[in-house]
């Protein structure tokens, strides 16, 4: 691998994205909504009203015994409750689908974008390999994911704590699950979505087909494994360790497999075709 | 004699299954030459481009570069090499510095913020070096491309229809740099290209090439020995001829104040004009015809 070529396609894509006003707003979209948005209006209409949602309490009353459940009902009132699962549990998936979605827009552009640009020419004419152009493009695209979780998080857990100090008299955020999905899940998720999108990037003409392709055969699997994971949260750690180790060995064998499929002819005959 | 910087043997390229763009082609070229490799488009000048660099891979056949085989050393190959792509390949949304800087960095230029700033200034380019190319004009870009493609200074030039977009003076300039960086730095040029004129004045030798198969190769000379067989003289003369000869020349074609002959070869030329000094004076005489585009045609004529 030589380093300087990866980090040279590294910066001049994300110098790209940053300088690009129509690829980051709408990624920014979600992370807004998801840090400032939903967490104000879950806690701050707690201080005045009773935000008791039924269906949740019987989730609440079905908990398994254990440390959570000590937690949540050492709590005074259906409001603490409600608040304090909400924050930790009902929102957690957006952790995921944050990146994810940063990750289906960088990655489907990833290659599909020189190609439109006339510029995948240049960079397979230059002394660098297909796998590093390859790795190149993947970080150029998983960085950005992960590094936008990171500031969500960040952002979320600010707002969470401001707000709901008052209502708790102290910090509730956070609880060591959402380290784990910080650091263990969410990155090995985000790398299994840019892969296929940076490979459907690969093999496709333009940057329309890949982004569709991405969305119709990424996004939903991935989407799937996010949206169940308030349910894996809710049935232990060691089962989150476990998810996030699952999906980082498949990212490898992912990774390990597709170069046979990365020649510098074959990346060169979607340019030709 | 020195091992050839550039060869290829018995080459085929097929992209769709019994269709070949590249069909048994070979040829070498030696460190320090100028080829024009010349056809119409469709020829397969530009896939020759490409599998000489590695980018694509041929069916069958062997190729050599500087030394290096492009499907297996690629990257050696590609150290080596600069390519000028018809389309330059630059990215409009960076600055002409940072598109250099950028590729720089792709080559391993050792000090790549002074080899950018040298190649702006030697290509004009200096104050626009901060200038999103997208801005730029034809010309403009394709000075940039040439730039890119000497970042490292490689020890062979491809250029594929280098001067498409350029005005005659811009054309020129590129045309002049490429023969002095040859000149200078015994660069090898491998030029692609459908405008004959350009290169007749600088290449050393020259491939026809039509449907991914050599027609002929050689230099002018060669080339003019093997098709030029037969010359037409034009003469700006005196002289008035009523016949359709004069002195046993056949005359072609009369003007007033020209005259056109067909001779058999250019040695004849001093013979005919001694002829027509003895009786008129001649103010000027052009042989018709020989050029690059004559050759081709008759080349092409005779080899289909």
């Amino acid at each position: 691998m030589k380093k300087r070529q990866i980090r040279a396609v590294i910066k001049k894509d994300i110098m790209a994205v940053a300088s690009s006003f129509q690829l980051w707003l709408p990624m920014l979209l979600l992370p807004v909504v998801f840090s400032l948005v939903m967490p104000s209006l879950l806690i701050l209409p707690a201080y005045k009203y009773d935000i008791s949602e039924r269906s949740i309490l019987e989730v609440l009353d079905d908990l398994p015994p254990g440390e959570l459940r000590e937690t949540i009902f050492s709590f005074d009132s259906t409001n603490k409750q409600m608040v304090y699962f909400g924050v930790h549990y009902l929102f957690a998936p957006f952790l995921l689908i944050i990146p994810l979605m940063a990750a289906s827009v960088l990655g489907s552009g990833s290659f599909a974008r020189e190609k439109e640009r006339k510029t995948m020419e240049s960079l397979l004419l230059a002394p660098i390999s297909a796998f590093d152009l390859f790795w190149a493009k993947i970080l150029a695209s998983f960085i950005p994911a992960v590094l936008l979780a990171f500031i969500s998080f960040l952002l979320y857990g600010t707002i969470v704590n401001l707000t709901a100090y008052r209502l708790f008299g102290g910090l509730i955020f956070p609880r060591p699950h959402w380290l784990i999905l910080l650091f263990w899940v969410s990155p090995a998720l985000s790398l299994g979505a840019v892969f296929l999108n940076v490979f459907i990037s690969a093999k496709v003409k333009g940057f329309q087909e890949a982004y569709q392709l991405g969305a119709l055969t990424v996004l939903p699997l991935i989407a799937l494994i996010a949206g169940q994971i308030t349910g894996v949260l809710l049935l232990s750690n060691t089962v989150l360790w476990l998810l996030g180790a699952g999906l980082w060995l498949l990212d490898l064998l992912l990774i390990k497999r597709s170069g046979r499929y990365l020649d510098r002819s074959k990346l060169f005959a979607t340019l030709a075709s | 004699m020195e091992k050839a910087i550039i060869s290829m043997e018995k080459v085929n390229k097929a992209f769709l299954p019994g269709i070949r763009v590249i069909d048994n082609l070979s040829f070498s070229v030696q460190k320090g030459e100028i080829i024009g490799i010349l056809g119409p488009n469709g020829a397969g000048k530009t896939t020759t481009i490409r599998l000489l660099n590695g980018v694509l891979y041929p069916d069958a056949g062997r190729i050599s570069v500087a030394g290096f085989d492009p499907v297996s050393a690629g990257d050696e190959v590609r150290k080596r090499c600069g390519v000028l792509t018809e389309s330059a390949g630059l990215y409009e949304h960076m600055t002409a510095r940072d598109n250099l800087l950028f590729f720089a960095e792709l080559y391993g230029v050792a000090e790549p913020v002074r080899q950018a700033g040298r190649l702006l200034s030697e290509f004009g380019l200096a104050e626009a070096a901060r200038k999103k190319v997208g801005t730029f004009s034809t010309g403009m870009k394709k000075r940039l491309g040439i730039a890119k493609a000497l970042l490292h200074d490689p020890e062979i030039l491809f250029l594929d229809e280098p001067t498409t977009g350029l005005d005659p003076e811009g054309s020129r300039a590129l045309l002049n740099y490429i023969k002095e960086l040859n000149r200078e730095y015994r660069v090898t040029i491998f030029l692609a290209t459908h405008l004959l004129k350009q290169v007749q004045d600088f290449g050393h030798r020259f491939l026809f090439i039509e449907q991914g198969r050599l027609l002929e190769s050689g230099n002018f000379a060669e080339l003019e020995g093997k098709y030029l067989r037969e010359i037409t003289l034009q003469v700006e003369t005196g002289l008035a001829v009523s016949g359709d000869e004069f002195a046993g020349f056949p005359v072609i074609k009369k003007e007033p104040g020209y005259l056109w002959f067909r001779l058999e070869s250019k040695n004849t030329v001093p013979l005919l004009l001694e002829k027509i000094l003895a009786v008129a004076p001649v103010y000027s005489a052009v042989i018709a015809g020989r050029d690059l585009e004559t050759i081709y045609f008759k080349i092409r004529e005779e080899k289909r």
